[in-house]
C-alpha cells in the first residue's frame, strides 16, 4: 500500500506541477489575478483631479488590453510578449489608460464620470482609433493648437494625454501607456506637431 | 476498481493537488498587488517651464502647477498647494521669498519686479502640497537654482509662412536599413494600442562613423565608411533613449525607462559605467566640456554625470545642474520656445553673448537642434499646422539668417523626441524613417541659400 501511495503521490505531484507551472511560466506573473472590479459613479471632476489619478500609474507597467495597476512605482510584470492579453500583466494600454484617467463610463452613450479603482481591471470600450474618430458621448475632437492639459493627442494606434504643455524646447510632457518595454509614464513628446496625431478632449470637466 | 490501484490513485490525486496548490500560492502570491502604494502620501510633482530668457526691463512672471500624490485608491479632492519662490537678483548674495498666489486658471504664480529682473536672477521654489509634504524645484534649491537672462539685444528672424511639401532633398543618403532583426536591419517595436517605435537615436563620432541606438534589438549599430555594420549588444531596459559620442569615442546611452540610466561604453562596446539619474524623466544626452550632460525633468536642467568612473551620484548631479547646456569655452546654449516665438541665446555666465528671436505666421513646434556654428548657431525647428509639418533649418549669424531651407519630417517611426538631427562639422545628419525602414540623410550647411 505504502509503495503504491508513494508512486501515485510522486506522479501526481509531477503532473500538478507541470499542469500549473508550465502556463504560469509562459504567461509570467498573472498580476491581474489580484485585480478587482471596484468603481463608483461620480460627479464631474476637474482636469487636475484626472491628472492626479493618472500620475499614480506613472512608472507602472504596460499591458495590451489591460487595466489595473497598484501604484508601487514598479512594473510588476515586465517583459510580457506584446499584444497578448493572456499574459495578464500589470498596467493599462494607451486607450485603456485614457479611459480610466478621464473617469469615463463604459456605456458609450453616457458622458458622465466614474471613478475606476487603480486595481479595477477594466479597459473600456475605446481603442486609440476610436478616440481619434471622436467615438463616445464624452469625447470630442479639438484642434491641437487649442489643447490644454489632460486633453489628448491620438493616432490610429496610440493615444497620450497632455501632462504639462509647452516645455522650454516646446515639447509637451505626455502621460501615456507607451509600450511593453516603456511601461506607463510621463515623457516629453512632439505629438502636437506630427500630422499623424490629432487633438481630443474629454467633455464636461468640472474645471 | 481493482484494489491494487486504489492507493496509487489516492496518491496521484493528493500529489496533483499539492503541486497545484504550491504553484498557485507561489506564482499568484508573488505577483499579487501590493495593498499599499509606495507613491501614496508622496508630494506628487511640481510642474514649471523655466523662463530662461526674458525681455530686459520688464517684470517676469513665474508660474507653477502641482500634481498631487494620492493618499489612497479612492476619489478625493485635489490638494491645496502653497509656497514661495526664492529670488536672488544678479549681484546679490541672498535669496528673498516671493509668495505664490493662485491665478484664475489654477496656476500658482509670483512676479519678479523689473528692477530685480534687470540684470537677470536665480530662483527656486519651495511648495507645500497642503497634506504635510513639501518639495523644492529644482531639488538642490539655492545650490543649483534656475536662472533667467535678460534679453536686451537680439536679432529678429522672420521665418515667414511654412511652405509644406517643398522641402530640400538630402545631398546624400548615407545608409539605409530595412526593419527587422538581422545584420542589415533595424528593430521596429509596433503593435495595436502602442506607439510605432524605431531606433531612438544616433550620433556621429569624431572620425565620421555613425552609431545608431537600435534599442529594440538591444544593440548599437556602428557604421564605418567602407565596412559592414558592426553590432554591439548592450543592456537596455526601457523602450526609448538617446545617444551621444564623446571626443574619445566613448558612447553614452541614455535609457529613458521609468527609472532613467546613463550607461557608458568604450568605442569597442565594453561597458564602462552606469549612472542612475537624479530626476525621473530624461530626454537628451549631449557631450559638454566636462563629460556627458543629461536634460532632465521636472527641472528641465542639464545634469552632469561626470567624465570618469564612478559617475556622479544623483545628489552630485543635482548640485552640479545647469540651466544652459555647456558647450565649452565658458559658453552655454539656452533655448525657450513657444508656438508663437522661439528664443535662442549663447550665454557666458550671467551675460548674453548673442540672442535670436524667431517669429513667423506658422506655429512653431519643438526645437530639434541648436548648436553653435561659427559666430552663430545652426537651428532646426518644426513648423506645423493641424495636418502638415516640416523642419526648418536655419544657419544664424550675428545679424540674422545666413541660410534657410526645409527638410521633410520623415518620421513614420518614432525616435527619441529631440534626436532626429545631429550636426557634425558642416554637415547636418537626419534620422529618417518610412514603412520600408530607416536612412541617415545628409545636408550641407554653408553657402548663402
Amino acid at each position: 500500500m505504502k509503495r503504491g501511495l508513494a508512486t501515485g503521490l510522486l506522479g501526481g505531484l509531477v503532473v500538478g506541477l507541470l499542469a500549473i507551472g508550465t502556463p504560469a511560466g509562459a504567461y509570467h506573473t498573472h498580476f491581474q489575478y489580484g485585480c478587482n472590479d471596484t468603481f463608483y459613479n461620480h460627479d464631474a471632476v476637474t482636469r487636475a483631479d484626472a491628472r492626479d489619478y493618472a500620475y499614480i500609474a506613472a512608472a507602472e507597467g504596460y499591458q495590451w488590453g489591460g487595466g489595473c495597476w497598484n501604484g508601487n512605482n514598479v512594473d510588476d510584470s515586465p517583459g510580457d510578449p506584446p499584444e497578448d492579453p493572456n499574459t495578464l500583466g500589470e498596467g493599462p494600454d494607451c486607450s485603456g489608460f485614457t479611459f480610466k484617467s478621464w473617469w469615463e463610463r463604459a456605456e458609450t452613450g453616457d458622458p458622465w464620470f466614474r471613478y475606476h479603482a487603480w486595481m479595477q481591471n477594466v479597459h473600456g470600450p475605446y481603442s486609440a482609433a476610436d478616440f481619434k474618430a471622436g467615438v463616445g458621448a464624452s469625447n470630442s475632437t479639438v484642434a491641437k493648437a487649442s489643447t490644454t492639459y489632460m486633453d489628448a493627442f491620438a493616432s490610429s494606434s496610440h493615444i497620450g494625454m497632455i501632462y504639462w504643455a509647452n516645455t522650454a524646447y516646446n515639447q509637451d510632457r505626455i502621460i501615456e501607456a507607451k509600450c511593453e518595454a516603456c511601461g506607463t509614464g510621463t515623457w516629453p513628446r512632439t505629438y502636437r506637431g506630427q500630422p499623424e496625431y490629432s487633438g481630443f478632449r474629454r467633455l464636461y470637466w468640472a474645471g | 476498481m481493482k484494489k491494487k490501484w486504489r492507493w496509487p490513485l489516492v496518491g496521484f490525486v493528493l500529489g496533483a493537488l499539492v503541486g497545484a496548490t504550491v504553484l498557485t500560492v507561489n506564482v499568484v502570491g508573488a505577483s499579487s498587488p501590493d495593498s499599499a502604494a509606495a507613491r501614496a502620501g508622496g508630494f506628487g510633482e511640481i510642474l514649471h517651464t523655466p523662463v530662461l530668457l526674458a525681455r530686459a526691463g520688464r517684470p517676469v512672471e513665474l508660474s507653477y502647477d502641482v500634481v498631487c500624490g494620492a493618499l489612497k485608491d479612492a476619489p478625493g479632492p485635489h490638494c491645496s498647494p502653497s509656497g514661495s519662490v526664492y529670488v536672488r537678483p544678479v549681484g546679490q548674495s541672498t535669496f528673498a521669498p516671493l509668495a505664490l498666489e493662485r491665478e484664475p486658471d489654477g496656476l500658482l504664480s509670483a512676479v519678479v519686479s523689473a528692477t530685480d529682473a534687470r540684470m537677470g536672477f536665480d530662483y527656486y521654489v519651495v511648495m507645500d502640497n497642503g497634506r504635510g509634504r513639501t518639495a523644492t524645484l529644482p531639488e538642490a534649491g539655492a545650490d543649483a537654482p534656475q536662472h533667467v537672462w535678460p534679453l536686451a539685444d537680439w536679432a529678429t528672424v522672420d521665418v515667414g509662412v511654412a511652405r509644406f511639401g517643398r522641402s530640400r532633398a538630402p545631398s546624400s543618403v548615407l545608409r539605409a536599413f530595412s526593419w527587422g532583426r538581422g545584420d542589415a536591419a533595424i528593430g521596429l517595436d509596433s503593435g495595436r494600442e502602442q506607439s510605432r517605435i524605431g531606433p531612438s537615436a544616433f550620433d556621429v563620432a569624431p572620425d565620421g562613423s555613425i552609431v545608431l541606438l537600435d534599442q529594440v534589438n538591444h544593440r548599437l549599430v556602428v557604421l564605418r565608411r567602407g565596412a559592414s555594420p558592426a553590432h554591439i549588444p548592450i543592456e537596455f531596459t526601457g523602450g526609448e533613449g538617446d545617444l551621444a559620442m564623446g571626443a574619445d569615442g566613448t558612447i553614452y546611452v541614455l535609457d529613458s525607462s521609468t527609472k532613467p540610466m546613463l550607461r557608458a561604453f568604450t568605442a569597442a562596446g565594453q561597458p564602462i559605467s552606469a549612472a542612475r539619474l537624479a530626476e525621473p524623466t530624461a530626454d537628451m544626452v549631449r557631450i559638454g566640456p566636462g563629460g556627458p550632460l543629461v536634460h532632465a525633468y521636472p527641472s528641465e536642467m542639464w545634469l552632469p554625470t561626470g567624465p570618469d568612473r564612478p559617475p556622479f551620484s544623483p545628489g552630485r548631479q543635482l548640485e552640479s545642474a545647469h540651466v544652459a547646456r555647456s558647450v565649452g569655452w565658458g559658453l552655454g546654449v539656452v533655448v525657450h520656445a513657444s508656438p508663437s516665438e522661439v528664443k535662442l541665446a549663447i550665454v557666458h555666465g550671467n551675460r548674453v553673448e548673442h540672442a535670436w528671436v524667431l517669429r513667423g505666421e506658422t506655429s512653431f513646434g519643438e526645437v530639434q537642434l541648436a548648436e553653435p556654428y561659427g559666430d552663430g548657431m545652426v537651428v532646426v525647428v518644426r513648423l506645423w499646422d493641424e495636418k502638415h509639418a516640416e523642419f526648418r533649418v536655419l544657419r544664424l549669424g550675428a545679424e540674422g539668417v545666413e541660410q534657410s531651407f526645409d527638410v521633410a519630417p520623415a518620421e513614420w517611426a518614432e525616435s527619441a523626441s529631440l534626436s532626429r538631427f545631429r550636426l557634425h562639422g558642416s554637415t547636418l545628419y537626419q534620422l529618417r524613417s518610412d514603412p520600408s525602414g530607416i536612412a541617415i540623410a545628409k545636408f550641407a550647411i554653408g553657402g548663402t541659400t
